[in-house]
């Protein structure tokens, strides 16, 4: 927006500027000084980081990152935590598209009843699932499978990516598909053709959301799988827990160590994103 | 806008290929080569613990001198918390592992009544059984049942920094209360914080092993015995409240957990600790002067008993249950090797723990390790800690209990209240 | 404007399978489970006897529980009131592409792609009574009375935890952004041209124009905080005295404690209390906004 360029310096303008920049700012350090924070850590002994957590290291411990990536399997790791974090993704994205197109352009009995009864889901606490989940999980036979994974992060994250993709497809105007349904667009054309391109803002917020949960998660991960093969980044974090000590240092490597190649993912998709999120949209 | 959908469609093809890859894979561990039994172990003796290295060979030398009939497959679950979590699920839905690690309190020993553990009552006997320590074993019997096989345990003498000591003009572990008091004086004059404490973690570690002491010391060898609704509990509790008091302790006792506790020990700001064998590693590695300092004791006498320490079984062994009997053999036969007497010594030396079997330490055993064997047969007796007589439930509300009494919120009665209403 | 021919009637249920199956599986199957165990005394491997609702009347005469669920609701206006307020305070910042907005955007997500874990450990050493960095920091300036152990003092636990999460402000701030800067310019450009100033144009364009995705991030913000969990477990664990205690510590808690019944009796009574808070969403808020749909 080039408007700012006409106004004039009033004084009230100038405390204006001078608060954003204070709010842009706090946040800022309340967000960077973390990972600076993290990065200066990884270096440390864990002595050092109980005792004096804010200083510089001694001695930088480069040890810590030769045991990171010592511990079997980090690459493995990651690459599962994408794998399943993309395909509860993409699955979640196509199972919520698909009922939020029915919800929002169909009328049918118990319509609305269902769709609360979903986005109900949302409220339920996610460690009171442990016991159903692994009983389902062996039953529906794929108990140490990444499947296990994928199928348990799409189902939880189904409440909040229906509330999020059927709220974006409610406002999508019927007249959109008039025209195609006059052209003989069947069902199916309407959805894949028209309404879903549109629903890109939605999809990638919701996407955001569970690829996020599935990324971070841990206490499923951890529940529905045995072999390492199957195994994602959370539980190798963990790794450097044991019975009665746990190794921060070499944890926060190993953090560090994942955290680039996410970084770099993140950066490079979020333009993406954003371009998704504003094209498409009702603009003029 | 169509690069999204077709990158995210070609993502989509990759990943659903690389999931089907690893998916077939789930028969790589489970093919036997005809009649091979492939036991599942999960634990948590993986990583950075200091058992997981002797695990780790003890596993490969069985499996290799029994190739082609049994097999034992390690599932590592470092966090202890998620592996608890997980064991409990797999019970609650019939499904136990086929070996794993179990440990013993009133809440977990409910799995006895069950079908789901494998019963060794008829397997212990004659030498197997003689190279336990018996205590062990009969405190792992429950009605008539024996469920798990006793194998790591735990000694949690006072300990104490000899040089700190020094510095403040202590010259020998106080062996009264009131001489405890006295040091105290004395540390703080020199700056010193007497002891580490910790209301945090789920079971505030160090002041209930201390509150274990003490009671000892109130109660003897049969203090458990007694209710929750006991007086002697309200005075164990003044005591442990003293521990807390008038600057006894760090001021991040409240709410800080082991790394607090155990760190404050290491840099040297504290005079004593509790904490049992295993912690040996750790301190030589990270603090190796408070290591050699460091010194064993047992608590001041506060009531008519003295010199006892605390003795708990930290980890047990158990199995699954089965109907197949080869598959039961080869359990049993994996028990009887994980406790031979010269691999839990092998095991013993490199981690630094003890263990229910018996066994003599090598001459370059940790020199501190010798002090806690020293430690446990000088005690006049033992007794388990808090943790190992009470419901889970009470002790997760030991530390938020004691913390309110800590922070003057609570009396010591109140204190005990809230361990009993939680029952 | 649905044709409801058969083969309409084939699609609809084609596109609902999928999530109705997946749905049926993962929520009602265990939720008809949990609340068939919050009737009973269970330990997962006895067999379990029947109580009724003896443990919701139970927990109503239990001190901690009375105290987690009014910190739950703590959690909730903190969650859906603060935290979305400072989110929407920073998304209309950045709406306006100040300078370096993009690099700000991203850098206000990260926190949301590293580990909780690193963070909550971060803060518990800032928050730490005898080393922390506030500590030190209050006694370098001469303030040493105002020093505290922050996360283990009854009147400074909570909002300690409450700090460390509200200003995490990444995950609601990009989906607030993405809806304002869908607003078109010209709208704007109209109310300058009027004389309209930025606060006016924030609060007469903008904020109506967003209603929808901001009920919808409160109702979002106000659920998880009901479900809040991980940062307590992480910095208190519910103490100190259970002052900072959540239902759903205390669920974790009843079920390392193999209380199955009781854990589940507080699900039971999660669900119900997050369900009382959307329909009293509904009612104040959801009627002047006809887009979300929690509130038809």
């Amino acid at each position: 927006m080039s408007i700012v360029a006409s106004r004039t310096n009033t004084p009230a303008r100038i405390v204006g500027q001078i608060a954003k920049w204070l709010v842009l700012g706090f946040f800022f350090a309340f967000t960077f000084l973390p990972l600076v924070w993290l990065l200066i850590s990884s270096f440390k002994t864990n002595l050092e980081l109980q005792m004096r957590p804010f200083a510089l290291p001694e001695t930088w411990q480069f040890i810590n990152y030769v045991k990171a990536v010592s511990i079997s399997g980090l690459p493995r790791l990651f690459l599962n935590s994408i794998l399943v974090s993309s395909m509860s993704t993409a699955l979640a994205m196509l199972v919520t598209s698909m009922a939020g197109f029915v919800f929002s352009r169909e009328s049918f009995f118990f319509r609305q009843g269902l769709l609360n009864l979903i986005l109900a889901g949302v409220l339920v606490p996610i460690i009171a699932l442990m016991a159903p989940y692994f009983r389902l999980t062996n039953a529906l036979g794929i108990y140490d499978s990444l499947w296990a994974l994928v199928f348990t992060y799409t189902a939880i994250n189904i409440p909040i990516s229906t509330f999020l993709i059927y709220g974006f497809m409610k406002t999508l105007p019927a007249e959109l598909e008039e025209a195609a349904i006059i052209d003989g667009t069947g069902f199916f054309g309407r959805y894949w053709r028209i309404i879903l391109p549109l629903t890109k803002p939605g999809m990638v917020t919701a996407g955001t959301f569970v690829f996020l949960f599935s990324w971070n998660e841990f206490i499923y991960a951890l529940l529905l799988t045995s072999r390492p093969a199957v195994r994602t980044l959370q539980l190798g974090i963990r790794f450097f827990n044991s019975q009665f000590f746990t190794d921060y240092t070499s944890m926060f490597a190993a953090i560090v160590l994942t955290m680039l190649p996410t970084i770099i993912i993140y950066v490079v998709l979020h333009e993406q994103i954003i371009k998704g999120m504003t094209s498409g949209a009702l603009k003029g | 806008m169509k690069g999204i959908v077709r990158s995210l469609t070609v993502l989509l093809m990759v990943a659903l290929a690389f999931a089907m890859a690893s998916c077939g894979g789930k028969e790589e561990v489970a093919v036997e080569e005809a009649g091979e039994v492939v036991l599942s172990f999960p634990t948590f003796w993986v990583g950075q613990d200091s058992k997981s290295g002797p695990l780790a060979t003890l596993l490969e030398t069985f499996n290799n001198e029994n190739a082609g009939e049994i097999k034992v497959v390690l599932e590592p679950n470092p966090d202890t918390d998620g592996y608890r979590d997980k064991l409990n699920t797999q019970l609650s839905s019939g499904r136990a592992p086929d070996i794993f690690v179990f440990n013993p309190d009133p809440t977990t020993f409910q799995y006895y009544e069950s079908d789901v553990l494998m019963d060794f009552t008829d397997d212990m006997t004659g030498a197997w059984r003689d190279s336990f320590v018996e205590s062990y074993v009969l405190d792992s019997t429950k009605n008539g049942q024996l469920k798990s096989i006793p194998y790591e345990i735990g000694i949690t003498p006072i300990w104490y920094n000899s040089d700190l000591m020094a510095q403040a003009g202590v010259s020998a572990f106080p062996e009264t209360w009131d001489d405890f008091m006295d040091a105290a004086e004395k540390l703080k004059a020199a700056g010193i914080v007497p002891g580490s404490q910790m209301t945090g973690g789920s079971n505030a570690w160090t002041s209930m092993l201390w509150f274990s002491h003490i009671m000892g010391s109130l109660g003897g060898p049969d203090v458990w015995s007694k209710p929750l609704t006991d007086p002697i509990y309200v005075e164990g509790a003044e005591y442990l409240k003293m521990l807390y008091a008038d600057g006894n302790t760090t001021r991040d006792a409240v709410g800080g957990d082991a790394g607090v506790s155990g760190g404050h020990y290491m840099a040297g700001d504290t005079a004593t600790f509790i904490n049992g064998p295993w912690y040996i590693g750790r301190i030589r590695g990270d603090a190796p002067e408070v290591h050699a300092a460091t010194r064993l004791a047992a608590a001041p006498q506060i009531g008519e008993y003295s010199g006892h320490q605390i003795g708990f079984m930290l980890s047990n062994l158990a199995a699954g249950n089965t109907d197949d009997p080869r598959r039961r053999d080869a359990v049993v036969k994996f028990m009887k090797y994980m406790t031979e007497p010269d691999n839990v010594k092998m095991v013993s030396e490199q981690a630094g723990s003890l263990f229910a079997v018996k066994f003599e330490l090598g001459a370059d055993a940790d020199p501190l390790q010798r002090e806690f064997v020293r430690a446990a047969s000088d005690a006049s007796f033992a007794i388990g800690h808090f943790q190992s007589q009470v419901d889970v439930s009470v002790i997760q509300e030991f530390g938020q209990a004691l913390a309110a009494m800590a922070l003057d919120e609570a009396t010591p009665e109140e204190f005990v209240q809230m361990l009993i209403d939680v029952q | 404007m649905a044709i409801k021919s058969r083969m309409n009637k084939f699609w609809i249920l084609l596109f609902l399978a999928p999530i109705l199956i997946l749905f049926f599986a993962y929520f009602v199957y265990p939720l008809g489970f949990i609340f068939v165990t919050s009737t009973v005394e269970w330990n997962g491997v006895s067999t379990p006897k029947f109580v009724g609702l003896q443990h919701f009347v139970n927990n109503f005469q239990n001190k901690t529980f009375l105290l987690s669920v009014r910190n739950n609701f703590i959690w909730l206006f903190s969650n859906g009131i603060l935290q979305i307020g400072m989110a929407a305070l920073v998304a209309l910042i950045l709406a306006r592409r100040p300078k370096f907005w993009r690099s700000l955007r991203t850098v206000y997500f990260l926190p949301n792609v590293i580990s909780q874990v690193a963070i909550a450990m971060m803060w518990a050493a800032l928050y730490n009574a005898e080393y922390g960095a506030i500590n030190q920091f209050l006694v370098a300036v001469g303030l040493e009375q105002l020093t505290h152990n922050w996360l283990g003092e009854f009147g400074t636990a909570l909002p300690a935890i409450i700090v460390q999460q509200i200003f995490y402000i990444g995950y609601f701030m990009i989906i607030i952004l993405a809806s304002v800067m869908t607003i078109p310019d010209s709208l704007y450009e109209a109310a300058e041209i009027d004389g309209a100033n930025t606060i006016q144009q924030e609060w007469h364009i903008t904020l109506p124009m967003t209603k929808d995705i901001l009920v919808t991030a409160m109702t979002l913000a106000m659920a998880y905080g009901l479900r809040h969990f991980e940062a307590t477990f992480l910095l208190t664990n519910g103490g100190p005295a259970n002052r900072t205690s959540v239902l759903g510590i205390l669920l974790y808690k009843r079920l390392s404690a193999l209380k199955y019944g009781q854990a589940s009796s507080i699900s039971t009574t999660l669900v119900i209390l997050g369900l009382i808070m959307i329909v009293v969403i509904r009612s104040t808020i959801g009627r002047r906004s006809s887009a979300s749909d929690l509130t038809q």
